[in-house]
């Protein structure tokens, strides 16, 4: 009895730690991660959890570029990955911001954070009449997708550029793998 | 090894308590003989594991609500009547034909596991990829293995045969008459029909498409030929789509026309619609045609006129697209649409006194979970009111409850992924039968389908073939084995086929007690 209490209490112990740990990577908001900041999941809920949103203001980025990035677990062909641009076009949440989006050119082939997938630039017509430029990215990992859409009234290739740099950096792909994995 | 032994002591314990569990859920009057015996025997074993188990420690180690290898099938008002074990193969859709003096069963199959993706055809002696079982079904109760046609290389989702529909040649416009034809979606390879008149030697007739993105949950109408296909035409912005083909002459398929949604056509921009599934058509009668899109989100349910599909103007523009739509009834992005399931002109027995109204058109719809241990939304079933075709509303749903089994601890999916879809009048608008993934299948009493009742489940026992489910724990894997029951099919007879998508194989069950008589059965 005494060894299950304490084995108990340890398991109390460990849970909190990790809880901790999720809480600093994805429940709180994150340290400023070079030019970028984390605002709020700006998209009423749809059919998956809320992600993660973030912003580099002009300053830094040229131009204000918002990116808004989150798992989509179970959503991959496990063995195919990302097969080509359409499944960009399906996958990578631009219709969040504007179900009017048309491709600027055809998609690459992108790795970050250890996963290959394929980003593809967008003009987004948005409500307002303007227009945005938007990158997407559609990463896989197993079964598992990883997508993150770009946008900024900016060029499209700097947008690519900034986000680009964001998601590959070592924050961004610690969180991802936590996320990925469930937390 | 003894502390195993101790673990399938206490998942012997578990198993039967469960059994108990669930049969009071069914209400004490429809508990017959088979209770008793479990309840005799669930306290002859627990006394004898009280007496010769090691301890508490060792029930400690076990996780009760997890399936055990010699453990006894859960069963409420359904019993087996026998079993194949399809070589070990991930099953999808079983359909059951009566062929002359025989019944036969075509089971379509998904692509192998990493640990074994092409498994060993005992009859032929050669590892050959997942693609068709043909099981001679005429005595279930010792169904006999035929033959197995393999499929396209590839694992789980990427491999096999999926999908099965079988006509006969003599009810088909301009069929052979003495063959029964058999058309099955090959993975990204396309379509293929088989005469499988003599279903241990079928012959390749024709193959239909090639180069496809994917194919999926055809329909065939057997008295006009109409086929619609699910497929990823190369050029449209989705996965799946259909291709409508006339195969009055399987021989010789013609084309009619490509179809979807307007955002999944060639050449078009912005937001793409959720993915088709599958569809089921009343044919020219009903002139109906219930299309499913989704999966386990976003779903939605399309109500499309046959004639306009079929005849109107076919270039996949968006206006050509709308035109045969009559409605369409969108789902909440929690779920999709697997089966769409017409029942059209059911009488309602608490609305037989009013003035209008009195019968209501019903489309049952099924979800697809597809995360293990419930790491999605739930996926369940829906009954629709479509009697007035342009304002269809959900009117029911129907879920296994979590607590009657602990599903969401046992391994792999839990939730709903497809129904029965014989319209045999043994069954039809009075039961429906549900695949539930770990919970095994469940009958549904639908006579009143504003309040679907169970009336009865099946859980099969795992085998030594059961293959594992994992999901992410700690940075690594945590597998567990549990039944996955997928699909599910019923004859004429009124025997009900469920398979596993774990390779645990084909069981043929029948209704007992309160189920049969709620079915009207003997």
């Amino acid at each position: 009895m005494r060894g299950l209490l304490i084995a108990s209490l340890l398991a109390v112990g460990t849970l909190s730690g990790v809880a901790a740990a999720l809480v600093a990577h994805s429940g709180g908001r994150m340290p400023r991660v070079g030019n970028w900041h984390e605002i709020a999941w700006p998209f009423p809920r749809d059919g998956w959890p809320a992600g993660r949103a973030f912003r580099c203001d002009a300053a830094a980025c040229g131009e204000a570029v918002e990116l808004y990035v989150r798992p989509k677990i179970g959503f991959c062909n496990c063995d195919s990955g990302v097969a080509d641009d359409d499944e960009v076009d399906r996958v990578a949440d631009l219709d969040l911001i504007s179900p009017r989006f048309a491709p600027v050119e055809a998609g690459k082939v992108v790795h970050v954070a250890e996963m290959a997938g394929r980003a593809r630039s967008y003009d987004l017509k948005m409500t307002d009449g303007s227009t945005h430029a938007a990158v997407g990215f559609a990463l896989s990992r197993r079964c598992d997708l990883l997508v993150a859409v770009a946008q900024g009234k900016g060029d499209a290739a700097g947008v690519q550029r900034v986000a680009a740099e964001f998601l590959g950096s070592d924050s961004m792909g610690r969180w991802m793998t936590v996320a990925l994995n469930g937390g | 090894m003894v502390a195993c032994q101790g673990r399938v002591f206490a998942n012997r314990i578990r198993v039967l308590s469960l059994r108990a569990t669930n049969e009071r859920l069914v209400g004490a009057k429809d508990l017959g003989w088979e209770t008793m015996k479990s309840r005799t025997l669930f306290v002859a074993y627990s006394a004898i594991v009280l007496v010769t188990c090691c301890g508490g420690a060792h029930a400690q180690q076990a996780t009760p609500q997890q399936q055990v290898i010699g453990a006894p099938p859960e069963a409420s008002n359904m019993k087996l009547v026998g079993s194949n074990d399809l070589q070990a193969r991930s099953a999808y859709q079983p359909t059951i034909h009566h062929q002359g003096d025989r019944w036969i069963a075509y089971i379509g199959h998904h692509g192998g596991t990493d640990a074994v993706p092409d498994p060993v055809n005992p009859m032929t002696g050669k590892a050959e990829p997942n693609g068709t079982s043909i099981v001679d079904v005429t005595d279930p109760a010792h169904p006999k293995y035929l033959h197995h046609i393999p499929g396209q290389e590839g694992k789980y989702e990427s491999g096999g045969a999926q999908m099965v529909r079988v006509c006969d040649g003599k009810s088909l416009p301009k069929g052979d008459a003495a063959a029964v034809y058999m058309l099955r979606a090959v993975g990204s390879q396309g379509h293929e029909i088989w005469n499988v008149a003599d279903p241990a030697n079928p012959v390749l007739v024709t193959r239909i498409g090639e180069g496809l993105k994917d194919t999926h949950k055809n329909f065939w109408e057997c008295d006009t030929g109409i086929a619609y296909l699910v497929s990823g035409a190369p050029d449209w912005r989705t996965r799946r789509m259909a291709q409508v083909y006339d195969l009055s002459d399987p021989a010789h398929p013609v084309k009619i026309r490509d179809f979807g949604l307007v955002g999944q056509e060639p050449g078009s921009t912005g937001a793409v619609p959720t993915e088709m599934h599958g569809m089921i058509s009343t044919g020219p009668q009903g002139n109906r045609i219930y299309f499913g899109y989704g999966t386990d989100k976003g779903g939605i349910m399309q109500i499309v006129d046959r004639d306009k599909l079929l005849n109107g103007p076919k270039e996949p523009t968006p206006d050509n697209l709308r035109f045969p739509e009559i409605s369409r009834m969108p789902m909440s992005a929690f779920n999709g649409a697997h089966t769409t399931f017409p029942m059209k002109d059911m009488p309602i027995a608490e609305f037989a006194k009013d003035k209008d109204g009195k019968t209501r058109d019903i489309v049952m719809i099924v979800d697809e979970a597809i995360l293990n241990e419930c790491g999605e939304p739930r996926q369940m079933v829906w009954f629709a009111d479509v009697t007035t075709e342009t304002r269809p509303m959900m009117i029911s749903s129907f879920t296994v409850p979590e607590a009657g089994g602990q599903f969401c601890e046992r391994g792999g999916r839990f939730g709903s992924h497809s129904s029965n879809e014989s319209m045999a009048p043994v069954y039809y608008k009075k039961m429906a039968f549900i695949a539930f993934f770990n919970a095994g299948v469940r009958a549904l009493d639908i006579r009143d389908p504003y309040h679907p009742k169970e009336v009865g489940y099946f859980i099969p026992s795992i085998t030594a073939a059961t293959d594992k489910r994992c999901v992410p724990a700690d940075g690594q894997d945590r597998c567990k084995v549990a039944i996955q029951t997928n699909n599910v099919e019923t004859d004429e007879r009124g025997y009900i086929y469920i398979v596993d998508r774990a390779n645990t194989g084909l069981h043929i069950l029948e209704l007992t007690g309160a189920a049969r008589r709620a079915a009207g059965l003997p």
